[in-house]
């Protein structure tokens, strides 16, 4: 196992406050809302796993100290009472796109559940325009699954994504239009740098 | 080809000088390979790029025509700068060929003389990567056809410029293979969206098919604050995307550029885009 102080980017040194601030900010990064529908999900997992150890071997080392691990647990994973859905959920989870979008093609019922794994394809393939518009009508045709709402939710964007320190929370129509032209003037423009012109700046 | 991926004002003076510096490194990188016509062609999508691909920055200070006397700093020659040139030439010798195809004999001169300057670099590009060149005259054939079809989805086109990037990363392997293609993916993603944005009220003033227009309610060309509001939440998605692959891999020198791009960058330029103010700072810049 790596050195649990290396896996939470700290130094052996730092104070209770700091490796907890440090082990927040991590399972912020990885948590598993980031990931939601996203074909590296396994990924962050297994970092999300490393940290928790990470942040549970320093806590038993000094001992004493409040656990607070376990509170992101990882992998969601849905019910379906009909088995051809179910069948296209086990298709999903395996990251077998198609099938799973032959299987849903083959059905005739086109419900809430229908259109929530379509939405679900859609996402993992990154199609996030038509994923939204699936996962929408699911929640209309179905207003009381909260599993369909939050997968809406999280398409939306939720507030508390993870930034790196220095950055706040940003998103594109955000910017208002008095925000942009002002804004325009910090975007990085190298050409004014080198004082070359568009194309020939070296 | 569009210059939309650019870090935002936040960046350290450190950061600056390696952002700048792979900026040289690829028009160095382009002139020597390619001749110096290709320097022409040298943007920031194709610097994030190399940055991207990079493993390692050293420097050197380097003179050239606009910098004869004191130079700049500039990345050395490596992997990553090479790739980046030469898929910048064959990316856009296959938009000129596209160009060529939309236009009328007289539409198509420029396009013409363009693709005469290019030629050599391209045979020169095409040799050195085979593989990106035959995916690149597939996947934008694949896009035409959307096109002529007049496709109404917008993920749909959009999926076949992104994978044409995503395609860059077959080349590494495990974990930075899997990440890396997520990433481009969604930059090729947001590239198309951002410049389907932009193009916008020129396609339709032209009759030309866009995306957006199909999928978007507008007002003759400026999207309404509800279409702008959803196709702003689109490319938030893919932004976000970035983010959460980029956190799964390491990518050395260049990680603060990248971040300040896929942190704010890409947030401010979409911005600029969405409000039309984008193309005007752009000014006389050549429409590729």
């Amino acid at each position: 196992m790596r050195d649990p102080y290396e896996v939470l980017g700290i130094s052996s040194s730092a104070t209770d406050e700091e490796v907890k601030k440090a082990y927040r900010n991590l399972a912020r990064k990885y948590h598993p809302d980031n990931y939601h529908d996203n074909p590296l999900a396994d990924l962050a997992q297994e970092r999300m796993k490393e940290i928790n150890e990470a942040y549970e071997a320093i806590q038993s080392r000094r001992k004493g100290g409040s656990y607070e691990t376990g509170g992101y647990s990882a992998a969601y994973s849905g019910y379906s009472g009909d088995a051809a859905f179910a069948r296209v959920r086990a298709a999903i989870a395996q990251g077998n796109l198609a099938l799973a979008e032959t299987l849903l093609n083959a059905q005739g019922d086109h419900g809430a559940e229908w259109h929530f794994l379509k939405g679900a394809i859609c996402h993992r393939r990154g199609w996030l325009d038509e994923a939204r518009r699936y996962y929408q009508t699911a929640v209309s045709l179905d207003p009381l699954n909260a599993e369909y709402r939050q997968a809406l939710d999280l398409m939306e964007g939720n507030q508390n994504a993870y930034q790196p320190d220095g950055y706040r929370a940003m998103s594109t129509v955000g910017c208002g239009n008095d925000l942009v032209s002002r804004v325009c003037g910090t975007l990085l423009c190298l050409n004014c740098l080198s004082g070359g012109g568009y194309f020939f700046c070296c | 080809m569009f210059g939309y991926v650019r870090p935002g004002g936040r960046l350290s003076d450190e950061d600056r000088k390696h952002f700048q510096s792979a900026y040289c490194g690829l028009c160095h990188t382009l002139g020597r390979r390619c001749g110096m016509a290709a320097r022409l062609i040298l943007n920031y999508d194709f610097t994030f790029l190399a940055m991207l691909l990079s493993e390692s920055s050293t420097c050197q200070t380097r003179r050239c025509p606009l910098h004869p006397l004191r130079g700049r700093a500039c990345a050395c020659q490596n992997e990553a700068l090479e790739r980046s040139a030469d898929y910048s030439v064959i990316l856009l010798w296959w938009q000129l060929q596209d160009g060529i195809a939309d236009h009328g004999f007289w539409g198509a001169i420029r396009y013409r003389l363009a693709a005469a300057l290019l030629r050599r670099a391209y045979r020169k590009a095409r040799f050195a990567r085979p593989g990106f060149d035959e995916s690149a005259r597939r996947e934008l054939a694949e896009l035409a056809r959307l096109e002529a079809e007049g496709c109404p989805s917008v993920d749909l086109p959009a999926d076949r410029f992104a994978r044409l990037l995503a395609g860059i990363a077959g080349e590494e392997e495990g974990t930075r293979r899997r990440v890396l293609e997520q990433m481009l993916y969604h930059l090729g993603r947001w590239i198309y969206l951002a410049d389907a944005a932009d193009d916008l009220k020129r396609d339709l003033r032209r009759g030309n098919y866009n995306p957006l227009a199909l999928r978007f309610a507008h007002e003759g060309g400026v999207l309404t604050p509800e279409s702008r509001q959803e196709l702003g939440k689109t490319m938030d998605g893919s932004v976000r995307a970035m983010a959460a692959a980029f956190e799964l891999a390491e990518f050395g020198a260049y990680r603060g550029v990248i971040e300040n791009v896929i942190y704010e960058g890409l947030y401010l330029v979409g911005a600029a885009v969405l409000n039309g103010t984008f193309r005007r700072r752009k000014g006389q810049a050549k429409e590729t």
